[in-house]
């Protein structure tokens, strides 16, 4: 059972970016666009994201994530967009061949004119943390809870500690209040929240959930369901300091400790990746160093809005459609954007011509009355916090007149909540 | 050592402060009762008293004024349909050791009960131990130790299991690596003791070493190198030995408990379960961690198990090309009790640091500690500079049964005729354990257990077929064979519908049951993505509801319900 | 009186506003920057909404997410949820359908934001 052929545009991951690209793709003229995702519908991770904040800036409309990706997904099957699913892809060959494998087809060997990843993020499980304690039912990173509690319709538990206060994690919290479960705290190492501060109101103070900040969990209660936890106060250098431990009781942990971009693909296929990000290196045009190959969202970083996600799966798209009619001249002069003082990640880290170029950033602190600097350019803000990515949008002008290192940095003054 | 020259000691060591200790010894066992202040306490005097001269097992009965017991929890279960049957042996223990005798008795027109406390099989020690096949039993341990000639026994007889078994085997070997250069003058001496054992190494130089192992750091001077070293994952292999001796007329009790044993007469009649009786005349005790219990049960205690714990890192397959063997640190070590550990190569490519020992009080404790893990980290790292934390995927620990011999104990039961003890089989049981399983086959021979070989008996067994591993011909066949093989389900090893399914066929009911036999939810994403869709065909397949599918058995629900029932409860 | 702590959520600066409450409305405050914060501020104190959005049961197993047609008193959020627990719903279900009218009397109604099949 195999199907080998060749597929003028294949798309890696039918989530926000993939369908964006897809679809940006064939309005751009592409004659055939095969999806690829390994679930059972396509949306990506957006058909469990049911709450609202979705589409503010793309569709000027507050969504929530179902709503948004319903529209592009409709939009796909009119396109006539190939989308196959239950699908995964194994492997991506230097030349773009991508070999996937499913119950209908078998085997796929598809030879592609060009390949757009878009294969998004997975979640840090309690493994690499190194959580000390016992193996016990009852953990779960917060996107499969989710997935569980909003597509599944189960239950994880009933009495929920939280550790990480990134956005899906206060997600959750309010989701578990929502339905009955009970949320003994939200703990994090850092200082400040991981989440935006619209989440921390309306997630955590909303319901009175305690946030217990410089603080982690330093032991997992028992061997066959989880039955409490150990929290205690870290250092500044995230060490527990003794004599601060409390156990708190719950029957699940909830980890939302870090999101990072799955690549698997892009490292078989020998993609250059930026360490940073844990992404590949791509421009404005999302390339990356492999020919005829782009990517867009969160596989090259993970984004703060999905409405960043589809532009970039928008930028992919045309720019593939461009290379795929052979439009898209090779490089000339690559200006290399290097992260500096306060910024964690820049994407893109390349910029290959003179057009508009949008930066997206994020600062590795909180600080106010900011002042970002790109090459020469100085762009003034009142705040910044790392949950939100800065958007920046250079002109042509201005890109012009970058050298070939563009320096970015951050500038400004600590912010304190 | 005699007895005055024990209680001389204790008295003189001020470490033994605080203990109330009496001793009596009976038959070359002895017994230690009282009180300590301290498990330390309890550990050293039962390791002083296996020095007694005479004395060839310890049953220490002592315990630190106010530690609690542990729980433990016994459901109280229905009585089973076999309940009052007869079988010719028990074996109880599932573990790679009683799977593997199991095994071997299946060869036999004989009627065998391999009964297992635990929802599947090898959820004692032997899944939670590291993956090595040792070459030899350890400088530590006398070349005429029980474990010591069975450990290379036991490793010659691997080739031939992976064969007939069909479960993954390699041997890269290992390099014992030395960094410190005051040790070069040492290394043939040292190699020399190895031989001793009946354990082929040679001294590798500089030069050699950086060619036979690249990754290693500047101070890596010379090693040992162990060819026969070899890797296994010893829950498959004890999955693939339950199969085998289940295909060829064992009967496998799981979820099924031994409480008591019957004898009378002075010989062993039955075996008293918490789901009911089975009558034998033989029975084989290779309980592990509670094979002192079980022999208790008998009225023959001869041997206390103290647990050892050992922590372990694992290091994802990623990063499969940073060594190419085995390696450990050539050292001068504190422990006696253990080999030290190393970092071990693995069947599916991932690396595995460790582990640590370090004594427990109780059997159940599996915790992972901050203390081992960087114990682990810190210990090893230096060996693989090309590393990185962020390379660590999980860890976990095991718990060892070790006697206070520190020696295997494989003995006819001294009172009760007609039983077997299997006990005290920490490292290196997992590479004796073929050796094992022929020995204790001989002494229930000389037991008086009649051995006439099955015509229909068949050695081999097939692993199921993993999707990951099969060139592109394999894949499209069995894809043919069943669709199922196309849908992938872990993300992280490419793991398919068809395999869980079949796992599912084989008897795993757990999460853990098809994780074992499958490798879903091992990798990276450590079960993230694949959960769900486990829960799903768990429940599909056996035809239960998602809430009841565990974990790992007993109280270990995945979910606690469905969603909305906390609400409508008010 | 009383008074209040609210961080305010229009931008990133996240302002800790202390807010002096007199018969349910705010009569002074301290802490804000800009007039946008203000009035969110305002509303928080006297009347906060919320976008009200949860899954419904579907009939056979599974579940499809809902929201309000428009957001609705913070403090009736788990009343709101305790209403649709009971709820069973049946495919096909297409998005946008309205599946309850007039949610507990509050003008809103409660739609379905994904697709369950026939």
């Amino acid at each position: 059972m195999r199907m080998e052929r060749e597929v003028e545009l294949v798309v890696v991951g039918g989530g926000a970016a993939g369908l964006a690209a897809a679809l940006r793709a064939r309005e751009e003229g592409v004659g055939e666009v095969w999806v690829l995702d390994r679930n059972e519908r396509a949306g990506g991770i957006l058909p469990q994201c049911i709450h609202t904040g979705f589409g503010l800036h793309y569709f000027g409309e507050n969504l929530t994530g179902p709503e948004y990706i319903h529209r592009f997904v409709k939009r796909a099957r009119e396109r006539g967009i190939v989308l196959k699913l239950e699908t995964m892809v194994l492997e991506l060959t230097p030349e773009r061949e991508v070999r996937a494998v499913n119950a209908q087809d078998g085997l796929l060997k598809l030879r592609a004119g060009a390949v757009i990843l878009a294969m998004g993020c997975r979640e840090r499980p309690r493994g690499s943390l190194l959580i000390p304690g016992g193996r016990p039912a009852g953990i779960f990173t917060a996107g499969t809870a989710q997935r569980l509690l909003d597509v599944e319709g189960l239950l994880p538990g009933r009495e929920v500690v939280i550790l990480g206060s990134g956005d899906v994690g206060l997600i959750m919290a309010r989701r578990f209040v929502m339905e009955g479960i009970r949320v003994r705290a939200v703990v994090e190492q850092l200082p400040y929240p991981g989440g935006l501060t619209r989440n921390v109101v309306q997630c955590l103070e909303d319901f009175g959930i305690p946030l217990l900040l410089r603080s982690t969990v330093t032991c997992i209660h028992g061997r066959e369901r989880v039955e409490g936890v150990t929290v205690a106060e870290v250092d500044g250098e995230g060490r527990p300091v003794p004599g601060t431990e409390r156990r708190i009781p719950c029957d699940t942990l909830v980890l939302s400790v870090g999101l990072i971009p799955e690549n698997e693909l892009s490292e078989g296929a020998g993609i250059l990746l930026d360490g940073r990000t844990g992404g590949p290196v791509v421009d404005e045009f999302m390339r990356t160093s492999l020919e005829g190959v782009f990517a867009c969202g969160n596989v090259v970083t993970v984004f703060d809005l999905v409405d960043h996600v589809t532009l970039t799966g928008e930028r992919a798209g045309e720019a593939a459609a461009r290379y795929l009619r052979g439009e898209l001249s090779p490089p000339r002069r690559m200006r290399e954007v290097e992260p500096g003082e306060n910024v964690r990640l820049v994407v893109p880290q390349r910029i290959a011509e003179e057009g508009p170029v949008t930066l997206y950033l994020r600062v590795s602190r909180p600080l106010r009355e900011v002042r970002v600097e790109v090459g020469g350019r100085s762009f003034l803000r009142k705040a910044v916090r790392p949950p939100e990515m800065v958007t920046l949008t250079l002109e042509g002008e201005e890109v012009r007149e970058l050298g070939e290192r563009v320096p970015v940095r951050v500038e400004g003054l600590p912010l304190e909540r | 050592m005699r007895l005055e020259e024990f209680w001389e000691r204790v008295r003189a060591d001020p470490s033994f402060s605080g203990v109330s200790l009496r001793l009596r010894v009976e038959e070359g066992t002895v017994f230690l009762e009282g009180e300590t202040e301290s498990w330390e306490q309890v550990v050293e005097l039962g390791h002083l008293a296996a020095g007694l001269e005479g004395v060839r097992g310890v049953v220490n009965r002592l315990w630190p004024r106010g530690l609690p017991r542990a729980e433990r929890r016994r459901e109280p279960k229905e009585r089973a349909p076999w309940d009052g049957s007869r079988v010719d042996v028990v074996v109880v223990g599932a573990g790679i050791v009683g799977a593997a005798i199991a095994r071997e008795l299946s060869r036999y027109e004989l009627e065998v009960a391999l009964v297992e406390k635990e929802e599947d099989v090898g959820w004692g020690q032997s899944k939670g131990g590291a993956s090595w096949v040792h070459g030899f039993a350890g400088l530590d341990a006398d070349p005429d130790s029980l474990k010591a000639r069975l450990c290379v026994e036991g490793n010659a007889m691997y080739d031939r299991w992976a064969e007939e078994l069909d479960f993954p085997f390699r041997r890269p070997g290992l390099l014992a690596v030395v960094r410190q250069e005051e040790l070069l003058p040492f290394l043939e001496e040292v190699a020399e003791l190895v031989r001793r054992h009946g354990c082929p190494v040679r001294v590798v130089g500089r030069e050699e070493l950086r060619r036979m192992e690249p990754g290693l750091p500047e101070e890596a001077v010379a090693a040992l190198f162990f060819p026969t070293y070899g890797v296994v994952a010893p829950y498959t292999v004890t999955v693939a030995l339950v199969e085998n001796a289940v295909a060829n007329g064992v009967r496998l009790l799981l979820g099924t408990e031994v409480v008591g044993v019957r004898v009378e007469g002075g010989r062993v009649r039955g075996v008293v379960t918490d789901r009911g009786e089975i009558l034998c005349s033989f029975l084989v005790n290779a309980a592990g961690l509670y094979a002192d219990e079980v022999a208790e049960m008998a009225g023959s205690p001869e041997f206390t198990i103290h647990p050892r714990k050992g922590e372990m890192l694992l290091v994802d397959w990623k990063r499969a090309g940073a060594c190419l063997h085995n390696l450990a640190p050539a050292e001068l070590k504190e422990d006696p009790y253990t080999k030290g550990g190393g970092i071990s190569l693995t069947v599916d490519g991932n690396l595995l640091w460790g582990p640590t020992a370090q004594e427990v009080p109780h059997k159940e404790d599996t915790d992972t500690t901050r203390e081992g893990m960087e114990k682990v980290w810190e210990r090893f790292s230096p060996f693989l500079p090309s590393i990185r934390r962020s390379d660590v995927i999980t860890a976990f620990a095991g718990v060892r049964a070790a006697t206070y011999t520190e020696d295997f104990h494989i003995a006819p039961s001294k009172k009760v005729r007609g039983m077997v003890n299997v006990g005290g089989i920490q490292s290196p049981g997992i590479t004796s354990a073929p050796a094992i399983a022929r020995r204790v086959v001989e002494l229930l021979r000389e037991e008086g257990l009649v051995l006439r070989e099955k015509p229909s008996f068949n050695p081999r067994r097939r692993a199921i077929p993993r999707f990951k591993e099969l060139g592109e011909r394999e894949k499209e066949e069995l894809l043919v064979r069943d669709r199922r093989y196309g849908h992938v389900i872990c993300r992280c090893e490419h793991v398919t519908e068809g395999e869980v399914v079949e796992a599912i066929r084989r008897g795993a009911t757990t999460l853990d049951g098809v994780k074992f036999r499958t490798r879903a939810g091992m990798g990276r994403c450590q079960g993230g993505f694949c959960t769900p869709h486990l829960l799903r065909l768990l429940s599909r397949e056996l035809g239960r509801p998602v809430e009841e599918i565990t974990k790992k058995g007993g109280r270990s629900r995945v979910v606690v319900g469905r969603i909305k029932e906390p609400l409508l409860e008010g | 009186m009383e008074v209040r702590e609210l961080t305010c959520i229009v931008c990133p600066v996240g302002c800790r506003a202390r807010v002096r409450v007199e018969g349910g409305r705010a009569v002074g405050w301290e802490g804000l920057e800009c007039r946008a914060g203000e009035e969110y501020v305002k509303r928080e104190v006297e009347l906060p909404l919320r976008d009200f959005f949860t899954v419904v049961r579907v009939k056979g197993g599974g579940v499809v997410p809902v929201r309000s047609t428009g957001p609705i008193p913070r403090e009736r959020l788990l009343e709101a949820s305790r209403e649709l627990a009971g709820l069973e719903v049946e495919g096909p279900v297409r998005v946008g359908e309205v599946l309850v009218r007039n949610l507990l009397g509050m003008g809103v109604d409660v739609v379905a934001t994904g697709e369950v099949e026939g």
